[in-house]
């Protein structure tokens, strides 16, 4: 809808500002991926939400 | 005191479509275990009726759709024969029919390519999408009539009726597969080609993988979130259920860039390709997922330009009513000269020159 921005791109955006954190949560993961569990990487997510969460406020 | 009824102002939830014809043409075997149903023909449905309803947003998105009719479209007329009556199952936006005015792409010079075909029917259930193009330019070029289905699994036409039935990208959301299948080949005339292609097997794989991994380890576990898809050696199968002969089933990968897998998504969504699975996990997918499947996806699979590549594999799949008169494939041991020979002379040929 025109003039109205959807959430999902918002979160794009801010998502977009931490690629750096993205891409050490990224990289715990697939370091083994064959072996996941709940939480397996749970530092790096939260360092990665936390990044999101800034941007998401600052936009 | 005046009561005031707003009832007639609000849309009705329900569909509108035609009532199911009161003929049934044809009857078909019930399989022995009742039907399992995997998509909700509703929500089907309706994620396409939104879709459409966004005009400009669901024409952006037909660069797949369109791509492959106009594959299709090459498929078709790569037989050497004159269709006066088509058959569109499954029509989307009838990009089968707009692929078919525009000449084709070996021989850009030789006109249209819906000289060889007379009349196009075009069915879909969704009829905000059937009608999104009704007023373009293309309409009038070649001879279509729209129809709206109540139900995809369900074809209101007798028996022998169409010259040539064809079907771009919508077969994969049907649960009965061999059911549809043995009606087209009802509604053939004898001796007549169905045409069709679906998505199937590893398309989408690199999405499903990165929302798995990244389910697994947000809340341990995993839901649905892309359909089940037919295989290659699935549809050969099915084919001849359906009683088809002279089968050819073939494989296109098509790997589309995206910027983000938000980007994908939402084109998934205004495809009108959304989640239909009736056991998906009801409600959004939530953030922290979005959020880990997002630097999975562009670390597991991303290219080094930082795009995101998402495969889209296409079962393309031709099967012919069966006739006695009918052109029969050789006996074994008849050929007459070997097929190796051939390709290596052609080989040779290209390579002299």
């Amino acid at each position: 809808m025109p003039g109205r921005t959807r959430p999902i791109d918002k979160f794009a955006t801010a998502v977009a500002k931490c690629s750096k954190e993205g891409k050490a949560y990224g990289q715990c993961i697939t370091a083994d991926y064959n072996n996941v569990y709940k939480d397996k990487c749970l530092t790096e997510f939260l360092k990665l939400k936390e990044c999101y969460l800034a941007a998401y406020k600052k936009w | 005191m005046n009561s005031f009824s707003v009832r007639s102002f609000i849309p009705p939830l329900t569909r509108r479509c035609m009532p199911l014809r009161v003929t049934r043409p044809y009857a078909i075997q019930a399989a022995g275990a009742p039907t399992l149903e995997i998509f909700s023909h509703q929500h089907k449905w309706m994620q396409k009726e939104r879709a459409a309803a966004d005009t400009e947003t669901s024409r952006k998105v037909d660069y797949l759709r369109d791509e492959i009719a106009s594959r299709l479209c090459e498929r078709l007329l790569d037989i050497n024969r004159y269709f006066p009556n088509v058959l569109d199952l499954g029509a989307n936006a009838c990009n089968l029919a707009r692929m078919l005015t525009l000449p084709s792409e070996d021989s850009p010079n030789a006109g249209p390519r819906y000289k060889r075909v007379g009349k196009i029917t075009s069915v879909d259930s969704s009829e905000t999408l059937l009608y999104r193009d009704a007023d373009l330019l293309f309409n009038k070029e070649i001879e279509i009539t729209r129809e709206v289905l109540s139900t995809s699994e369900l074809l209101p036409y007798e028996a022998n009726t169409f010259d040539a039935v064809l079907s771009s990208l919508s077969l994969h959301w049907i649960n009965d597969l061999p059911s549809v299948l043995a009606q087209v080949n009802n509604i053939l005339k004898p001796d007549s080609p169905f045409i069709g292609v679906m998505m199937g097997g590893d398309s989408l794989y690199e999405l499903r993988t990165s929302l798995q991994l990244a389910e697994l380890d947000r809340r341990g576990g995993v839901s649905t979130h892309t359909s089940p898809l037919a295989d290659v050696r699935d549809v050969g199968g099915l084919l001849q259920r359906a009683g088809f002969s002279l089968l050819t089933v073939d494989v296109d990968d098509i790997v589309v860039e995206f910027p983000d897998t938000f980007s994908l998504m939402k084109d998934l969504q205004a495809m009108g390709e959304s989640n239909a699975v009736i056991a998906r996990e009801k409600g959004a997918i939530r953030r922290d997922v979005l959020l880990a499947a997002e630097s999975i996806y562009r670390e597991l699979h991303g290219n080094d330009d930082g795009t995101l590549p998402a495969t889209f594999r296409l079962i393309y799949m031709i099967g012919w009513k069966h006739s006695p008169d009918q052109a029969k494939p050789l006996e074994r041991g008849t050929g007459m000269f070997s097929i190796k020979d051939f390709l290596e002379k052609g080989q040779k040929d290209t390579e002299d020159k």
